[in-house]
């Protein structure tokens, strides 16, 4: 066995250069007092750095180092969405306690750690990439969910997380070495040109090996009957990174997903899209109907996720190029409805003692307007109301599987839609229904006791807390009422594939 | 070379490790566990590496190795961190968050 020297393309990895250079830098600014308190700076600048570099690289579609990674306008499109989530939960982590017992150096290089899997992750060709990249997102995350060292949730979280996500990997990996075995590449390339070679159903091992990375990846993306962890570990985890977690690791490992089945096992479409369609279809039904008569808000985004990551399977499901493209479409969309969401969710937990329970809101309509209409919006266009992103995703989601036959699975999306106004909309009512009795200090969850968070009633006025909500809440509207740029970054990323 | 074997040795090891992350209790063994399942996952790599004639499938074991090494250090790191904290170190009283 010989090894050749792989060809560097230092222009396309500069991306993941940056990523990996700024998370030392930041993690070394911890050690040195007079740079102790600037972490949250250096990573917004080291974030923007790495979001210029991909813009560079946006429409100059290249394979990187072998083969092993791929950057084109798919990659490019879900790392910015990535970069821009963990934008907003730095903004969103200042003042946060976690922060504190964790050190501030080491919580935003551990974030940009998981940052830097996500870039991986989209550009992953190979098993091994993918493999690695897939690890390097979810390891810093098993941290970061347990940073909150005095809340027995936080911990429980992070060891919970680090199960299941575990046990994801290890069936993936299983699945991995059946396809190699199946197949003899670790190349996606070299996997679809084996699989047309065999044709799947004469392999057993081939069959095997698509079938554990579907349930390896479903585990991660949290489609059901793979979901159990997700309310859980949404719940226990410090709350900006229940924002980062919902948002960019979604967005992540969504993007291998499409790449490994669309490219890897594009020639054997017919086989596995019957069982991506079904588990869309669970997941669907699952996510809405847990969400319904959940009190904490945390738990709530959960199933939600886990609903829309069923809306969102149906993206892969097609195997189209409109199909990627409302994907990539859906994605950006619920990156600004969620972080909307959760960064009024942060104010009202730093500010009431009712933690991330619905009882927060109560009353915030008339209190804090200003925190009041990014929920409010966020809940209608997670729902799918019209003039919001989220309509406009749903709409080429369905209109995507119309095309390729699969229009009962666009029905289910519709019915999934109309359940979750049950619980979208209690939300609503909650804030702007006038509190009965005026409003109620009394802390009845864990608020009062000694291991709470202290409670900053400011936090709802702070900029750093309501700027992120008005800016995410006005591009959930912007790209709902002017879809055209957003449809046009879609459509681009969608035809990288085909 | 007969490659069935040691594919039957690591589908029942890969099978061990998850009944055992589903019965035991103690996040020590759960973690033990994983690291079977992992490892089950490497000896398929290098059994089919050898049946398919070429070394990515070893390469790509050495890799998982190094992953699996760390994410026993993050396990064993969270639950140092709850011993610390004096709560039970087992999986089913663990129960602030409602499965």
């Amino acid at each position: 066995m010989n090894f050749n020297e792989p060809t560097l393309d230092y222009a396309g990895l500069s991306p993941v250069i940056a990523l990996t250079v700024g998370l030392c830098v930041v993690l070394l600014s911890a050690v040195f007092k007079p740079v102790r308190r600037s972490a949250p700076g250096l990573t917004l600048l080291v974030l923007a750095t790495a979001a210029g570099l991909l813009i560079w690289q946006w429409g100059d579609p290249k394979d990187l180092v072998s083969g092993a990674l791929r950057i084109d306008d798919l990659s490019v499109a879900i790392s910015l969405i990535a970069i821009l989530t963990a934008g907003f939960c730095v903004l969103l982590s200042i003042r946060e306690p976690a922060t504190e017992q964790a050190g501030l150096g080491e919580y935003h290089a551990l974030l940009l750690g998981s940052v830097l899997g996500m870039v991986l992750l989209a550009e992953a060709q190979n098993l091994v990439t993918f493999f690695v990249a897939i690890e390097t997102l979810s390891i810093p995350l098993y941290i970061l969910c347990a940073t909150n060292l005095r809340r027995e949730g936080s911990l429980e979280s992070g060891l919970k997380y680090l199960i299941v996500g575990s046990l994801g990997s290890a069936t993936l990996l299983y699945g991995m070495a059946f396809l190699y075995g199946g197949t003899a590449s670790t190349d996606f390339a070299g996997i679809a040109t084996g699989i047309a070679h065999k044709g799947m159903l004469d392999d057993p091992l081939i069959l095997v090996g698509i079938a554990m990375c579907a349930v390896g990846l479903a585990f991660k993306t949290s489609i059901a009957p793979f979901h159990q962890w997700t309310p859980d570990v949404y719940e226990g985890a410090p709350t900006p990174i229940t924002s980062f977690m919902a948002v960019a690791t979604k967005a992540a490992a969504f993007a291998v997903f499409v790449r490994f089945f669309d490219v890897a096992l594009g020639p054997q479409v017919d086989e596995w899209q019957p069982a991506l369609a079904v588990l869309a279809a669970v997941s669907i039904v699952v996510g809405n109907v847990g969400a319904l008569g959940q009190d904490s808000l945390k738990r709530l985004l959960g199933y939600s996720g886990i609903a829309q990551a069923g809306y969102m399977l149906g993206g892969i499901v097609v195997a189209s190029e409109s199909g990627v493209s409302a994907l990539v479409f859906y994605l950006a969309a619920y990156a600004f409805m969620n972080l909307a969401a959760f960064a009024v969710i942060i104010a009202r937990e730093r500010e009431t003692p009712f933690g991330d329970d619905i009882r927060a809101m109560r009353g915030l309509g008339a209190e804090r307007p200003l925190l009041a209409w990014p929920l409010t919006i966020s809940m209608l266009a997670l729902a799918g109301l019209p003039a919001t992103a989220g309509f406009i995703g749903k709409l080429y989601l369905i209109e995507a599987l119309v095309e390729s036959d699969y229009t009962w699975l666009g029905v289910f999306i519709a019915i999934g839609t109309m359940i979750s106004l049950g619980y979208y909309l209690r939300v609503v009512a909650t804030m702007w229904m006038r509190p009965e009795g005026g409003p109620a200090t009394t802390p009845a969850i864990a608020g009062a006791s000694p291991e709470a968070d202290p409670i900053d009633p400011e936090a709802g006025k702070r900029l750093y807390l309501v700027g992120p909500a008005l800016l995410a809440a006005a591009a959930t509207v912007f790209f709902g009422v002017i879809p055209q740029p957003l449809v046009e970054f879609a459509e681009r990323a969608g035809s990288s594939l085909f | 070379m007969n490659i069935e074997w040691y594919i039957v040795l690591s589908s029942l090891l890969f099978a061990t490790g998850a009944i055992g992350i589903l019965i035991r209790r103690s996040p020590m063994v759960i973690l033990l566990c994983l690291e079977l399942m992992l490892n089950a996952g490497n000896l398929a790599l290098v059994a089919f590496s050898r049946m398919v004639g070429n070394q990515q499938g070893q390469v790509f074991a050495i890799v998982v190795m190094v992953v699996a090494a760390c994410e026993v250090v993050i396990g064993l790191g969270l639950i140092v961190a709850i011993f610390r904290r004096k709560l039970p170190l087992n999986v089913d009283d663990l129960r602030e968050l409602r499965g």
